[in-house]
């Protein structure tokens, strides 16, 4: 007696752009490898990184010719240590890249400054 | 590009998504029209479905080249994403694919009433490309960084406004852009962008990749910006 197959119900499901995003998102570091070498990986491809609460007194930015994102003291992201998303993570950028990617306040400030002196010094003010 | 603030305030949300292709950092990044490897970067005139502002480029191991790569064996192209939906980016107006600084345009015919700036001969006719709409503003003279909304052109080089400057002279400097704050054009399409995606061309009519102005920084030629909010977000909860 031949033993009898269950029938498959297959049932097409229409994924939405959001969570198609979702699958691509980068899945962290590997298992077995410790949070401060995925860190130091992570640095010498000049990533951002983003810590939690718990693991970012445990990364010393200016060792490693990064700065902290100060103007947003928490951006929501997946922390690069711990591997949870959190709502309190703090942003580093590579020192070099960050004027690339961000407008700060000051950048702001100086640019106006050197506009209003270029204007003072050929005497158009 | 570089992310400037969310409208609204909030926090900054980042990701770091795969890619489908090479990206540079400082420009915006597309969900792929098909079956993809991640992420794609933006084209010069479409941001249709952005998913954010590329933090940096490259990719998950050290030693590795940082390019894309579909070699067997080699690691992901990984990108950090910021994907605020509100998120108002600043970025640098230029006047070619190439991003030569804007042209400097010099009063050729003085304005006794400041409703009008009038170029000089041999200089790109600021209604076509048409400038209405836009913004003008002097970068020498006696009125140096003071600025007005374009609300008619000429074929003589004439830009009006409605709010009178006051009288300039011949010699004076200017600039004219075809952004103002608050312009979104037709259906949103304003920016046509730079060849390295990370400047936008104001020599150009507006047309192109869907955002909106939120703001303008009128400094000099070369360090003048606009403030965009982009439109067409997949995390804006729009349906298309």
């Amino acid at each position: 007696m031949s033993a009898e197959t269950s029938p498959t119900i297959l049932v097409k499901r229409t994924f939405t752009k959001q969570e198609l995003l979702k699958n691509r998102e980068a899945p962290g570091k590997k298992k077995g490898l410790t949070a401060g070498t995925w860190i130091h990986d992570l640095c010498a491809l000049k990533k951002v990184i983003t810590l939690c609460p718990g693991c970012t007194h445990k990364f010393n930015p200016g060792r490693l010719g990064y700065i902290r994102e100060k103007e947003y003291p928490a951006v929501q992201a997946t922390c690069d240590g711990c591997n949870i998303f959190d709502i309190r993570c703090t942003a580093y950028f590579f020192e070099e890249t960050y004027r690339t990617v961000r407008s700060t306040a000051a950048d702001r400030r100086a640019n106006r400054t050197a506009s209003l002196r270029r204007l003072a010094t050929e005497g158009h003010l | 590009m570089e992310f400037i603030y969310l409208l609204g305030g909030g926090t900054p949300t980042i990701k770091k998504y795969k890619a489908d292709a090479a990206i540079v950092a400082g420009t915006l990044v597309l969900q792929a029209a098909s079956a993809d490897a991640g992420i794609v970067p933006s084209t010069t005139t479409s941001w249709v479905n952005s998913a954010g502002l590329a933090m940096d480029a490259g990719v998950l191991a050290v030693g590795a080249p940082v390019t894309y790569s579909t070699t067997q064996g080699d690691p992901e192209y990984i990108v950090s994403t910021l994907i605020n939906p509100n998120a108002v980016l600043r970025v640098l107006m230029v006047s070619s694919a190439t991003n030569a600084q804007l042209e400097g345009r010099v009063v050729g015919t003085a304005s006794a009433n400041g409703l009008t700036a009038v170029g000089t001969t041999g200089e790109t006719d600021p209604s076509n490309p048409d400038m209405v709409n836009g913004t003008v503003w002097y970068t020498g003279g006696g009125q140096g960084g003071v600025s007005r909304r374009i609300v008619s052109t000429t074929t003589t080089l004439t830009v009006t406004v409605q709010v009178p400057f006051a009288a300039n002279r011949i010699g004076d400097t200017f600039c004219t852009v075809p952004y103002s704050p608050c312009l979104s054009g037709t259906a949103g399409a304003i920016l046509t962008m730079s060849t390295n995606l990370l400047n936008v061309r104001a020599e150009l009519a507006p047309t192109g990749a869907t955002a909106t102005v939120v703001d303008i920084e009128t400094n000099g030629r070369s360090n003048s910006y606009i403030h965009v909010l982009p439109m067409d977000s997949i995390f804006a909860g729009q349906l298309t």
